[in-house]
């Protein structure tokens, strides 16, 4: 917060500065309404800030200067030379009183007023006083009946009514009712229409106005009434609930007559009785209250927050989920095809409650990375020492969570790399200090989320990697002709190549022909990837990047002829549409996109489809990874789809571009592609033939 | 999953004040300086926003055509903008309402009543 206040008061600085700048360019152009405008924007963004930081005399005094420039800008008054004189004088008052916005010297408080009455002696007309309205709430139970009738544009500027609906629930008890509209046909109907309206029995101890201020930012184009209906609680009368109408309403509007005609219906004396047992209850209630909170309290201090759980029990769990979710879409898709409301409904309320399972399932088999590397503390300590070197292992973001399964497969490629650093990576003790580096090396490890993914890394502050070296043993094994030119990222990528080591010998801590294409291999069977950027003499970073959790991916889903397939939003850039004869025009399979020359594979001739319908257009999928791109050619986008993934049986092992298959909700499979596969692949196939 | 939520004003005391509240209540910040900079910070983003917060008043683009210009992108046709006002700009709101934004919050406000607010649009 002590922070925060300086930021506020520098920031007052720099704006009158602005003010004062501007100030004196007006005194010769008094006309320029540019200037006139920063000057009353300055002193507007000065009052919030003064406002928000708790200086009420800064911000009240500052509003009559903004209100005097906002007349000045709107033509009403003219800058005149006394309204200049005032606003420099109020700039030195004001410095002042920033620092010290309780004014706490008498001389400095006496000014303060006289300057007011003299920006207010400049105002036409002060302003209006601000009527205070006190209210006296009662406490009493009251039933209400609200109905509310969205404007269908309402989704338009943001609003979701069903969050209106859950904040007026939090009010009390309640009843909601929902009607939508009659004689809609599924053609008619345009999903960026709200059609649905309310009709709410709420009991609760509040008055109208609570209750109204639910709606405070739809009241201008939504019809909402609040009308209490009875003193006293409603809902807890059988003789009245009995009596109403299911929650779709049958049709009809839950008008105030219906409901006062309900309350008649009421005998007398159980309504005598209700109103009695209110003012009764509203004892009770607070000690009920007081009950609880000791019992809380009492049970805190006993009370078990986690439990154990075998992890195969999660594993069945996350199972019965994902076949939830297929079936679930199955259902869904087949309400919406059969316009029903009562079947859309319960799909809708399926789909909410089986979103929400799945998201709770999610989150229990997620596990903080903090436990993986504690492990590696321990191991560096050991190593280092018996290499004799002095090395410092820090770890940053172990809170970040991650899928126990992903975790549990970081183990083996993580220990190769910190050993990597420790025996390659930094270098023995004298020679960092006959290179001026501390003479304890540091290995950081660190992780953090980012967009959809979860970025671990490993840094070193050692020798880092000599691309010269790469390169030379990369010709002597036949990898790369001398010819090839190659970015130092191509380079650095060679050490994933099976059998590449740059290990001189083979020492007890790695070299041991188990190499970095192992540790590729297994970060790619996660669906991750990894990258190495290294500064000779400074040290090596490598990056890993993961996906959240393995059993569920964002996709898009796509057709080429009725063979469906899905592909990665997370590796998805842009999607085009383009027409058919402009890809087979091309031998190099290259296409033009934004004046790029983009590779692209058309699924329809890797998978072997016949051709048959062939659609005019083209759907064409960017896909892009670091620095590379490729279009990836289908029939047609359906859409985004959450696809729970299942392995390819051990027929499929060898394929290359498929990393799993899904169910679909008509329950017809489709394979999820393998974005980072296919990108690997076309690249080196362009490499081979450019 | 944290949600994402852009906040745009010009002054930097408000933005991190508002920012500081909102990271503390767990959600991710991007900040925007004026309503150019908060259009392209949205664009650079590589995750969707769920909530945009802007002030009224800013140079370069001001608040209302930064509501204009969200709105024309697919993807922000539907997110809960809200805006920053003082006491008395009874009409900018309404022009902003046309705009497309979802609310707006009234300074000075503190960190229980910005919570609230938060909340009763984004859920």
């Amino acid at each position: 917060m002590e922070n925060l206040h300086n930021i506020y008061l520098e920031e007052a600085e720099d704006l009158f500065s602005k003010i004062e700048e501007s100030l004196l360019l007006l005194e010769k152009a008094p006309d320029d309404s540019s200037l006139i405008a920063e000057v009353f924007r300055s002193m507007h963004t000065l009052k919030g800030s003064s406002s928000m930081y708790g200086s009420n005399k800064v911000a009240d005094f500052v509003h009559n200067l903004e209100t005097i420039y906002d007349k000045v800008r709107g033509r009403e008054i003219d800058l005149s030379q006394p309204i200049i004189e005032a606003t420099f004088k109020s700039l030195d008052h004001l410095k002042k009183i920033v620092e010290s916005p309780d004014i706490p010297d008498p001389i400095d408080a006496k000014y303060h007023e006289k300057l007011t009455a003299e920006i207010l002696g400049l105002l036409d007309e002060s302003e209006g006083t601000d009527k205070i309205t006190t209210q006296v709430q009662g406490t009493k139970r009251k039933t209400f009946l609200i109905s509310f009738t969205p404007d269908k544009d309402i989704f338009t500027n943001g609003t979701k009514p069903i969050l209106l609906i859950d904040e007026l629930t939090d009010l009390g008890t309640s009843q909601v009712f929902s009607y939508m509209e009659k004689g809609l046909s599924s053609k008619k109907y345009d999903p960026k229409k709200c059609y649905t309206s309310w009709d709410i029995l709420l009991v609760a101890d509040e008055d109208e106005n609570p209750i109204k201020d639910v709606f405070i930012f739809v009241e201008e184009t939504s019809k909402i009434s609040v009308t209490k209906v009875f003193d006293g609680n409603l809902l807890s009368l059988p003789e009245f609930t009995s009596q109403l109408p299911p929650v779709d309403l049958n049709g009809n509007r839950l008008t105030l007559k219906t409901v006062k005609s309900f309350i008649s219906k009421i005998p007398k004396k159980v309504l005598e009785m209700q109103e009695e047992e209110n003012e009764i209850m509203e004892i009770d209630v607070t000690e009920e209250v007081a009950v609880e909170e000791t019992q809380k309290t009492q049970g805190s201090e006993e009370s078990i927050t986690s439990i154990r759980v075998a992890s195969d029990k999660l594993d069945e769990l996350m199972n019965q989920v994902s076949e939830l979710v297929t079936t679930q879409a199955g259902l869904s898709m087949y309400s919406e095809n059969n316009f029903d409301p009562v079947l859309n409904a319960i799909a809708d309320n399926v789909e909410k409650l089986s979103r929400q399972l799945r998201d709770i399932a999610f989150e229990m088999t997620l596990i903080q990375i903090s436990n993986l590397f504690r492990r590696f503390n321990r191991v560096t300590r050991d190593i280092s020492n018996q290499l004799g070197k002095a090395v410092k292992f820090v770890t940053e973001g172990g809170e970040t969570e991650l899928d126990k399964k992903i975790i549990d497969s970081l183990s083996d490629p993580l220990m190769h790399l910190i050993r990597n650093s420790l025996d390659h990576g930094i270098e023995s003790r004298e020679e960092r200090i006959k290179t001026g580096k501390p003479e304890k090396g540091t290995i950081k490890l660190s992780s953090y989320y980012s967009g959809a993914k979860v970025y671990i890394q490993i840094e070193d502050d050692g020798r880092g990697i000599d691309a010269e070296k790469i390169r030379e043993k990369a010709i002597t094994n036949r990898l790369i002709s001398k010819d090839d030119k190659l970015s130092e990222k191509e380079i650095f990528d060679l050490i994933f190549v099976p059998g590449f080591s740059l290990a001189k010998s083979v020492t007890d801590i790695s070299g041991r022909g188990v190499g970095m294409d192992v540790v590729k291999k297994n970060i790619l069977d996660i669906r991750g990837d990894i990258s190495v950027e290294s500064k000779m003499g400074q040290g090596t970073k490598i990056t890993l990047g993961l996906p959240l959790t393995l059993s569920v991916i964002d996709g898009l889903l796509v057709k080429v002829q009725s063979t469906s397939f899905i592909v990665p939003l997370v590796d998805i850039k842009k999607c085009f549409e383009i027409k058919r004869e402009e890809l087979s025009n091309d031998f190099n399979e290259l296409i033009k996109l934004e004046d790029d020359k983009i590779p692209y594979l058309d699924l329809r001739k890797e998978f072997l489809i016949k051709d048959e319908d062939v659609p005019a257009k083209v759907s064409i999928i960017l896909l892009e990874n670091e620095s590379n791109r490729i279009a990836v050619c289908v029939d047609s986008i359906v859409g985004e789809y959450q696809a729970v993934l299942k392995p390819v049986g051990k027929y499929y092992r060898n394929q290359e571009f498929v990393s799993g298959a899904t169910i679909l909700g008509d329950g017809s499979i489709a394979l999820v592609l393998d974005a980072y596969k296919i990108i690997a692949r076309k690249i080196v196939k362009q490499k081979k033939s450019a | 999953m944290k949600k994402n939520i852009l906040v745009v004003d010009d002054s930097e005391s408000i933005r991190e004040l508002v920012g500081n509240s909102l990271e503390n209540a767990g959600y991710f910040v991007l900040k925007g300086i004026n309503g150019k900079d908060g259009v392209e910070v949205l664009r650079n983003f590589d995750d969707n926003v769920s909530l945009i917060i802007t002030d009224l008043f800013m140079p370069e683009m001001d608040g209302i055509d930064l509501i204009r210009e969200v709105r024309k992108d697919s993807i922000y046709k539907f997110v809960p903008i809200l805006m920053l006002t003082t006491e008395s700009q009874a009409e900018k709101k309404l022009e902003g309402k046309k705009a497309g934004a979802t609310g707006w919050m009234v300074k000075p406000f503190e960190e229980g009543k910005l919570l609230r607010i938060v909340k009763k649009v984004i859920g």
